[in-house]
Order: structure tokens, then C-alpha cells, then sequence
């Protein structure tokens, strides 16, 4: 008996009991769905958490001095930084590089001083899709020089220094030979994102002023931000690009360069898989009972066939194909049923603003993120998704179809 | 039937016991028959005479206490299970009283299934199929399922499936007991010929004087014993 046949005796009995067989499809199809829309929810979250935080901070893939990550002080620079950036655009998959110089600072004010971090850099290489801060400028104007003597401000910070768009700050900071050097700047603009650490805690200067202020060269900076078409290829070219760079600079991924964000990340997807584990296991639980009680029902059917000469494998491969069946009838399904919704969310999104007070942003691991939720699955959670669905129905699956080869004929069938 | 004929089916001091909680429930307390090739032969007898039970052994579905049950010589307490399966597949036939068709399958696949698991080239399956389902007179309903038959016409189909693969031996079990006489009438003549033109030996356990009255054989068991054997003319 070929396989063809036996996987058409198989989708007939799955038919015998079309009402126990639709649930059991529609409960597969509203798990995959959920798995789906959770997985998509979580990639594109996470996709735009781990975006928007290389645009806030040093990019996918950052290039910087070895001591950099452990000791962040402006003396430790990459003296070629403009060569290293021109090198890494050509590797495959980096769509942006910027230089910038990253630091802590000191603001003051004739009434008051705050510490805040800052970013310099040059706005005429730069513009939102590689710096968030700049597409959250509630006040005044960037700025269109790299030399020019200005300042762009989080919201919530030049409140509390009391500056408002064309007023003077200086800042101070700690220079290449541990001096205290200081700048004055003009208050160009201010930035809210939403995000209060973020608000209250950064400020953006352009780069040559403070090249200038810091006495570096005109190459120099403490860092190259690479932006890449996906964030996965971080590795991958961090790999690359580490191999290629001399003892001044390492090649750090942004899980590298933000632990903290990629902890709190793994946390949260962990969280999201056990309890898309819980639904599998709900999923599987009603896929076995659907095959155990249709086994039991036919033990007398499997009885017979045992007596006529069918080897007790190829009933147990009869069970496992039904099992199969209903995996591939409640994926299509599955699919079917998530087109619309996923088509939706993919394209408007769900508008969270109102369920967040009027809020247009959420503060997720210090990243300001888009109350508006949009949800996009890799290929790969997808194809995961159906894999775990198909194994948990084949392992639902195995002791139904272990019980049906293992059927005594002579119990089964009661000649008499 | 010719003295010569060679043996079928061979039962020698076949006991077997069943245990029903902690009782020993003897079902055959020695048992010796001999069936031969193209015999049309009745087992008959009380309830719990040991009818079923025998039959249960020599179609290989059981295995007895002691003693030995051969079929074309061939020592059934002596095979693993793998070989028994392949045994019932290719040379005993079962035909049940309740029919037992597999429900999912036409008449055509139901008759044809014994042959497909011998792995007979579909062509060769499909000639042979028709031709007896002819034969059995189920010319133009070949694609139906059981539910679309009438009982009679499945026991027609469920005596195709028994012959299908030309086995040693047909066990037919009370073949009668589910049909109306006239249907009962027609399987017989049925059988009849097909043990006559085509040689095949059928072993009944029945209670229905019209299967013993039309059998050439007719055995009698009592309490798991062989009480009586006639032989017709």
C-alpha cells in the first residue's frame, strides 16, 4: 500500500467526524493566528526598539576605541574616524555611517547647572532615519552647519535649565588631556520624544564646534555609527569590519554597546515564548485528545485491519498522517484566518495613544517608541511557527498512533 | 472431498485458556481437526463450545495455551509477529458477521486492500478486483462505501476481500447471522461456487441450519472438544 494511499484513507477518516475535526482545525488555526500576531507584534517591536535605539545612540554596528565601552571619557578617540566610516559603507548590508562625537557634559545657566549627555554631530551627514532626536524637534530649528555655535536641547532639560530657543548656555566638558574645557552655545532648538530620560538627560551639538572646543583633529571622534537595512546583520559585519580595523577601534554590535537593552529584550522575548509555548501546549493537548478518542472509537476498524495484514506501523503511520493532515488544515486555516488582521496591523497599526493618556510615545529600556502598534513577522519566526506547530501535532500525534499499532485483533474484533 | 487433498489447516491438542479476573476459563480442552484443501466445512455447536476460539487460532489472531496449530504445515506458535501479519494478509481470508468493511474505503479499495498490501502492481490489482467483483455480483457499485450498501452487498464485498489475495483458507464467522434468508440463500450460493470453481476452502463457524444443511462438512464442538464430524457425500 503506497504512502498516496494511505495519506487518502487518512484524510477520510478525518472527515468521519467533520464537527470534531473543524474544532480541532479551528483550534490549531486561532493558535497559529495568535502565534502569529504575537510573534509579528514582538518582531516589528522589537525590530523599531533596537532601531530607534541605533539612531539614538551609536548606530547597529558601532566603530570606537577599545577602552571606549568600559571607559566612555572623550580621550579615547578614533583618530582616522572619517576613513574608517568612508571602509565600512562599502560592506554589504550598512546603508548609513556617521561620525559623531558621544560624551557627558555639564550645562549652566546663570540660575542653574545640569549634567546631560550629549551627541555632536554633523548635520549636513546626518538627518532623522540616522538621529531620532531630530524628527522629535518641538521648538525652533536643527542645525545646518557642522561649526556652527549651537545647541538642540531635550524639552524637559531646557525647562528645567529655564532656556527657551535663542537664549545662551555654556557647556563644559572634560578634554582630550583631562582639562576642563568650555563652550558657549546658542540655544537653536528643543527636542521632545516622549521618552522622560531622553527629555531630561541629552542635548545635540554640531560636530566641528565641538571638535574645536575639545581640541581633536578634523578626522577625529569618538565614534562611527553604522546603520544598517536590518539589524540581524550586526554580526555579521561587526565580524567583518573587526577583522579589518587596526588596534585603535573595535567593532561593537549594538547588542555589545547597549547590554542593557539587549538583556531586557531577551527577557521579554523569553517571557513571549513560554507563553506561546502554553498555547502550543493548549493547541496540542485538544490535538491529542481529537486523535486519542478517534483511535479509541476505531479500535474495532484498526482490529480488522490487523487481521487482513496490515503491519501495526503502517497504522501507526496512518494516525501520524491523520495528525499531519490536521497540522497542514489548521496552518492553511491558520493563515487564511491572520491574513486580514496582519494585513491591518502590518499597514495602520493599532493606535495606543488613548489607552496611554494622550501619551504619542512609550519609554521601552530608555528608547522612545511609537504608540501607534504595528506588527511584521520574519520569515523565519513564521516558518518557526509553523514548524512548532507541526512537530507539537505530530507529537500530539505519537501515543494515539503508538495505542492504534498496538491493537489486539483478537480483542478488538470479537469474532463472536 | 478427495482423500488426497492435502491439509489446510491442522489443529493437534490445542488447549487454551482464558483468564477472566482471577479464573482460568478453559475455551478448548484439546482440540484436534484437520481441514483440507477445498473443503466447504460447518463448526457448529453450543455458546462457549470454542467455536470463536478455534477460529481465533488458526486465523493466527491468537496464540494457543499448548498444543499446535499449523496452517500449510506451517507451525503458527513458532512465527513472530511480523511473520503472523504477513501470513493473515497473504493466506487466511476473514469474513465477519458484522461485515466489518473499513468504512472510508469503496467497495472497489475495500476488496482491493489485501492485494495492495502485498504490493500488487495496481494494473494487475484492478483486473483482478473488477473480475471478482463481478463474480461476486457488484458490477456497477464498485465505488460505493459500506453506508451505501445494502448488508447483503457487503458481505458480498467483505467476501471479495477475503478471497482477493487467493488464500489457504476463508474463515467465515456466522456469515449469515446479519441477513435476511433470502440474502442469506444468495451468500451461500455465493460461497458455494467459489469454493467449487475456484477451490476455496472455507471454514464456517455458524449456528444457522441453512449453512449446515449446505455445508459438506459439518463439525460439532462441545465444551472445546470435537463431538462430532460428518462428512456428506
Amino acid at each position: 500500500m503506497t504512502l498516496s494511499a494511505l495519506s487518502v484513507m487518512a484524510w477520510r477518516n478525518l472527515w468521519r467526524n467533520r464537527r470534531r475535526t473543524v474544532i480541532t482545525m479551528v483550534s490549531i488555526a486561532l493558535a497559529t493566528m495568535l502565534a502569529i500576531l504575537m510573534s509579528g507584534m514582538q518582531d516589528a517591536s522589537w525590530r523599531e526598539v533596537i532601531d530607534t535605539a541605533a539612531r539614538m545612540g551609536g548606530g547597529h554596528v558601532t566603530l570606537q576605541h577599545p577602552e571606549h565601552l568600559d571607559k566612555p571619557t572623550l580621550s579615547r578617540t578614533i583618530a582616522g574616524a572619517e576613513a574608517k566610516a568612508a571602509r565600512a559603507l562599502h560592506e554589504p548590508g550598512v546603508r548609513r555611517v556617521v561620525t559623531r562625537i558621544v560624551g557627558q557634559t555639564l550645562l549652566s545657566t546663570a540660575h542653574d547647572t545640569f549634567g546631560a549627555g550629549f551627541v555632536a554631530y554633523d548635520p549636513t551627514a546626518e538627518d532623522e532615519s540616522t538621529l531620532s532626536l531630530l524628527e522629535a524637534l518641538s521648538a525652533g530649528r536643527p542645525f545646518t552647519r557642522p561649526d556652527e555655535g549651537g545647541i538642540l536641547l531635550g524639552a524637559r532639560l531646557a525647562k528645567n535649565l529655564g532656556l527657551t530657543p535663542g537664549r545662551k548656555v555654556v557647556y563644559t566638558m572634560t578634554g582630550k588631556g583631562g582639562e576642563i574645557v568650555t563652550g558657549l552655545a546658542r540655544v537653536t532648538g528643543l527636542v521632545a520624544t516622549g521618552s522622560p530620560s531622553v527629555d531630561l538627560g541629552l542635548c545635540l551639538l554640531p560636530i566641528d564646534a565641538v571638535r574645536k572646543t575639545l581640541g581633536y583633529g578634523p578626522e577625529e571622534a569618538t565614534q562611527v555609527a553604522l546603520f544598517l537595512h536590518d539589524n540581524r546583520d550586526a554580526a555579521a559585519v561587526a565580524r567583518t569590519l573587526g577583522a579589518a580595523l587596526g588596534d585603535d577601534a573595535v567593532a561593537l554590535t549594538w547588542r555589545q554597546a547597549q547590554p542593557e537593552l539587549d538583556s531586557f529584550i531577551a527577557m521579554k522575548r523569553s517571557g513571549a515564548l513560554i507563553f506561546e509555548l502554553l498555547i502550543l501546549l493548549l493547541c496540542a493537548a485538544g490535538i491529542f485528545n481529537t486523535l486519542f478518542v478517534s483511535v479509541i472509537e476505531r479500535l474495532r476498524e484498526f482490529g480488522i485491519l490487523i487481521a487482513v495484514g496490515f503491519p501495526p506501523a503502517r497504522l501507526f503511520g496512518l494516525v501520524m498522517l491523520e495528525s499531519a493532515w490536521l497540522s497542514l488544515l489548521g496552518l492553511t486555516a491558520g493563515a487564511l484566518l491572520v491574513a486580514g488582521p496582519y494585513a491591518y496591523l502590518n499597514r495602520v497599526g493599532l493606535d495606543l495613544t488613548q489607552l496611554a493618556g494622550g501619551e504619542q510615545n512609550m519609554d521601552i529600556a530608555g528608547v522612545g517608541m511609537s504608540m501607534i502598534l504595528k506588527i511584521s513577522v520574519y520569515p523565519e519566526s513564521a516558518a518557526a511557527i509553523a514548524a512548532a506547530v507541526i512537530t507539537a501535532t505530530l507529537l500530539a500525534g505519537l501515543y494515539p498512533a503508538w495505542r492504534a499499532g498496538r491493537v489486539e485483533p483478537v480483542e478488538s474484533i470479537k469474532l463472536v | 472431498m478427495s482423500e488426497t487433498a492435502p491439509t489446510v489447516v491442522e489443529l493437534d491438542q490445542v488447549v487454551k485458556h482464558y483468564r477472566q479476573g482471577a479464573v482460568d476459563v478453559p475455551a478448548l480442552r484439546g482440540l484436534a481437526l484437520r481441514v483440507s484443501r477445498g473443503e466447504f466445512t460447518a463448526i457448529c455447536g453450543p455458546s462457549g463450545s470454542g467455536k470463536t476460539t478455534a477460529l481465533n487460532l488458526i486465523g493466527a489472531l491468537d496464540r494457543p495455551t499448548s498444543g499446535r496449530v499449523l496452517l500449510e504445515g506451517r507451525d503458527l506458535g513458532r512465527l513472530s509477529r511480523r511473520a503472523l501479519s504477513q501470513l493473515r494478509r497473504d493466506r487466511v481470508g476473514f469474513v465477519f458477521q458484522a461485515y466489518n468493511l473499513i468504512p472510508v474505503l469503496t467497495a472497489y479499495e475495500n476488496a482491493e486492500i489485501v492485494m495492495a498490501l502485498q504490493g500488487v502492481p495496481a494494473a494487475t490489482r484492478r483486473q483482478q478486483v473488477m473480475t471478482l467483483l463481478a463474480e461476486v455480483g457488484l458490477t456497477g457499485l464498485e465505488h460505493r462505501r459500506p453506508d451505501q450498501l445494502s448488508g447483503g452487498q457487503q458481505q458480498r464485498v467483505a467476501i471479495a476481500r477475503a478471497i482477493a489475495a487467493g488464500p489457504a483458507v476463508v474463515l467465515a464467522d456466522e456469515p449469515t447471522a446479519n441477513v435476511d434468508s433470502e440474502t442469506a440463500d444468495r451468500l451461500l450460493s455465493l460461497m458455494e461456487q467459489l469454493n467449487r470453481e475456484r477451490g476455496v476452502t472455507f471454514l464456517f463457524s455458524t449456528h444457522d441450519p441453512r449453512v449446515m444443511e449446505r455445508a459438506r462438512r459439518v463439525v460439532r464442538f462441545v465444551d472445546g472438544r470435537v463431538d462430532d464430524d460428518r462428512s456428506k457425500s
